[in-house]
Order: C-alpha cells, then structure tokens, then sequence
C-alpha cells in the first residue's frame, strides 16, 4: 500500500451553492407574535442538515486496515470512521468494530472486511427535526450525510445539532427584536396591487413552500378579486411553487399584474425537464416518498397550472433551468392600462 | 353549517383559526393528498384530512376553503397552528376517523337541507 492511500482522505467543504446561500438567509424564522417555543419549532423544520453536519472528516478506504482505523480514532478522539471511495460510502468502521477486531484478533485486517455495512444515512437537504427523530429512533451518535447525488458529504452528531441550534437560537432571537418592517407594500394598499412581486423558493424547503401562493392569494383577496379567479391564480402559484421546491435546484416565483392580465412566472435554475410533453400529463412525477408523505408528488402540478390558466408557456433547457409562465385574463377594468413598477423583493 | 357546528358534529373542537367565523360548509372535501385537493373548483369547501402538516393548511387558504379537520386526534405541529391563525383558517381537531367524519357531515347536511 503507498502512501497516497494511507493517508486518510479529508473531504473537502462543498462549494456552497445559490440555493445553500438563500436557505442560510430564511433559515432566520420569523414568527407569527414572535414566541419562542415556535422559534425553535421552526428552526427544527428550517434548519437542513447541511447546515450542522460536520463537513471536514476523515474518511478511510475498504484497502485501508482496521488498525489504522483505531490509531485514527485515538488521534483524533473520534468513535467512528466512514470507509469511502471517490465520495461513495461503502460503510462505517466504529469503536464496536474495533473492539470486535482486537478481542477476535483481525485487527491487522482490511477494513472492507469488517466494517458495518448496514448503514442509516441522512439526506443534506432533510430538516433537522428528521434528524433528531433519527437519533432517537435508532440510538446511533452519527449518521453519515449524503447530497442528492449520494455522494459523502459530511457527518453529523447529536452534538453539532445542539450546537447549531443554540447558536442559530441567539441569532434568530437578535433578529426577531430587531425586526425590520417589510419593504413591500401591505396587501390592502391600493398599490400593492401593480407592484411586481418575486419570492425566492428553495429547493426541499416545504416548510415554507406555499408562502408565496399564500400572499399572492392574500393580495387578491384583499382588492376583491372575483373568487374563482383568484381561486385559479393562487392554485397555479401554489402548483409552481411547489414544484420549484421539490423538482430544482431553487428558484424564484414572480407575480404582477398589468395590461388586463395577470401573470404568475415559475423560473428555477435547474436540473431542467427532459421531456417536457410527458412532464405536463397528469400523474407523471419524480418525487420520492418523504415528498409524497407531505400530500404532494402526485405529479399533476403542471398539468393543473396548465388546466386554470387560460395562457400556459413552458420552456426548459437541461442544466440550465425550467421557465413557467401562467397568465390569466382579468374583466375589464381591473388592472387594465397600468404599468408595473420596478420589481419590489419580497422574501417568501 | 358554520365551524362551530362542524367541530360539535365531529365531537371535537376549533384549535386555531377564527371559531366564531360565519362561513358555511359550501363543499366538502375529505383527502391526504394536497395535489388532489388543488384540482377541486368550490366555495367554501370544508377539508377532512389525516394529514397534520402546515402544507394543508397553505393548501386550504389557497382554495379558498371555510375550514380543516384533522382526524383521530392527530398532534398537530406547533407550526400548523401558526399557519392556520396567520392564513385564517379554522383548524379543527376531531377524534372521529375520516370515514366516520364523512358520515356525520353528511348527515348533519341532509339534515340541515330537509329542515
């Protein structure tokens, strides 16, 4: 064996990505009445793993021996080591292994050998609420984390849970007493209405998913649009949003109102839609069970957006992004003749 | 039928939400599946579900509906009361299952229409 595979490998912290950028900024919760007991509740659903987990570890290979393992984990006062090749975890060397490896004398042997390779792992993009659950129902100190590529991306303990929460605690407690007054117009100002709003939506974040249809519905309400109407805008904005949250890479929802019509924009940065004809049929979708066990991933949301609008594009490049644009026709005088001002940001 | 009446029907009570709003069950709804939810066109749609999530009550607000029950009992996440206050939604929690939720709605409709 060379050197070059002695050495432990360290992984290196992933390059943060848009959507890792923007989920850092919302995971700050602002709260109905600003409670405490809901500040934590909504830190545990909007906190994702990635953000805890410990990213710089060390990581052996199946060539690597068991012996080198426990010298790792006396040196770096560590009680498990992932056994991982090219990112790709094969399995988990623990203090039991090595306990096991001296008593039953392999401790000289490959790790490959001996490690567990029935693995619990969890997903970077999961809340921490489904993390704490984890511990509790499986009674392992650590879980390795995957991306949504199942690559090895970082480790994480009941330990850096409670650290991260009380750090981001203090910081979402100093938010929410010195929080700043919103910078849209409220919905029941009468120009409210025209300003063109765009909420930012985050990949795997259902927590907040549906904020955003929620304040555009709000919106319509609030200037006495036609029920059924504001029925069908909300229902699209809804759809889209989802959809960016459970399908991209994250993205955005834009709504304005002008010229007659009202138009609500799903634009995300990816991955994009092969086939777009087979995307927009009913009951066609990619979700997975945890998606599905939140009522969603039915895989009828472009096809219901599409049903409630009465003009639907969608344009879509791989690896580039997906656009959706739903447009509605309003009775004459609502909205009619007004030109949008500026976009005006609005945090979802 | 307001949501007083539907918590009293389904022997449970308004956990959130406005208890003494006026609206009248229009519709009634009974699904875990939000997507299948989106696709209904009605005013005032009463929604039954098993699913305790902050995504029904979004759900709810965005069709329009009068209200939500949640079945058997279900602890319902801080966070789902949040939402529900927030958005206006009465939140009702019921220790009826769904089917027999279904049943006394129904019946307390017919009752309602024939007298």
């Amino acid at each position: 064996m060379d050197e070059r595979q002695r050495q432990p490998a360290i992984l290196p912290p992933p390059h943060p990505s848009d959507d890792e950028v923007i989920d850092r900024h919302t995971a700050i919760p602002t709260t109905v009445g600003g409670e405490s007991p809901l500040v934590i509740m909504e830190l545990l659903q909007r906190m994702k793993v990635r953000d805890v987990m410990r990213k710089e570890i060390t990581v052996l290979s199946r060539r690597d021996t068991m012996s080198r393992a426990q010298e790792l984990m006396r040196k770096n006062h560590i009680s498990g080591i992932p056994i991982a090749e090219n990112g790709r975890l094969y399995g988990i060397v623990s203090v039991d292994d090595i306990i096991r490896a001296l008593t039953g004398g392999w401790i000289d042997d490959l790790c490959a050998k001996h490690m567990s390779t029935h693995l619990i792992v969890l997903e970077a993009d999961m809340p921490i609420a489904f993390a704490l659950r984890y511990f509790e129902n499986y009674k392992y100190n650590r879980f390795p984390v995957l991306d949504r590529h199942h690559q090895l991306v970082g480790l994480i303990s009941q330990r850096d849970v409670t650290r991260a929460l009380l750090y981001e605690l203090t910081v979402a407690i100093n938010r929410l007493e010195s929080k700043a007054a919103p910078d849209n117009p409220a919905p029941d100002d009468p120009a409210a209405l025209y300003a063109c709003r765009e909420y930012p939506v985050v990949h795997n974040d259902l927590e907040n998913a549906g904020k955003a249809a929620n304040d555009i519905k709000r919106l319509l309400r609030e200037h006495k649009f036609d029920t059924r109407l504001a029925r069908r805008i909300a229902v699209a904005a809804y759809e889209l949003e989802i959809n960016i949250c459970i399908h991209s890479f994250g993205g955005s929802l834009t709504f304005m109102i002008a010229d007659g019509k009202a138009t609500v924009v799903a634009k995300d940065t990816g991955p994009g839609i092969p086939d777009i004809v087979w995307a927009c049929q009913d009951g066609t979708s990619t979700a997975n069970d945890w998606i599905r066990s939140l009522g969603f991933g039915a895989g009828m949301g472009l096809a219901n957006s599409k049903r409630v609008s009465d003009r639907f594009d969608i344009v879509s490049v791989m690896g580039k992004g997906t656009t959706v644009t739903c447009q509605f026709n309003l009775p004459a005088g609502t909205g009619a003749d007004t030109a949008a001002p500026p976009p005006a940001r609005q945090g979802a | 039928m307001n949501i007083s009446k539907v918590a009293e029907t389904l022997e449970g009570s308004v956990v959130a939400g406005d208890s003494a709003s006026g609206r009248e069950v229009g519709a009634v709804v009974a699904s875990d599946l939000m997507s299948d939810v989106l696709l209904v066109d009605a005013d005032e749609m009463l929604l039954l579900s098993s699913l305790a999530s902050d995504q029904v009550v979004r759900t709810a607000h965005v069709v329009g509906a009068m209200g939500v029950v949640i079945h058997d009992s279900k602890p319902l996440p801080a966070s789902m009361l949040a939402v529900s206050e927030q958005l206006g939604i009465p939140l009702v929690s019921s220790p009826l299952s769904k089917y027999e939720s279904c049943v006394r709605i129904h019946q307390a409709l017919e009752s309602e229409k024939n007298g």
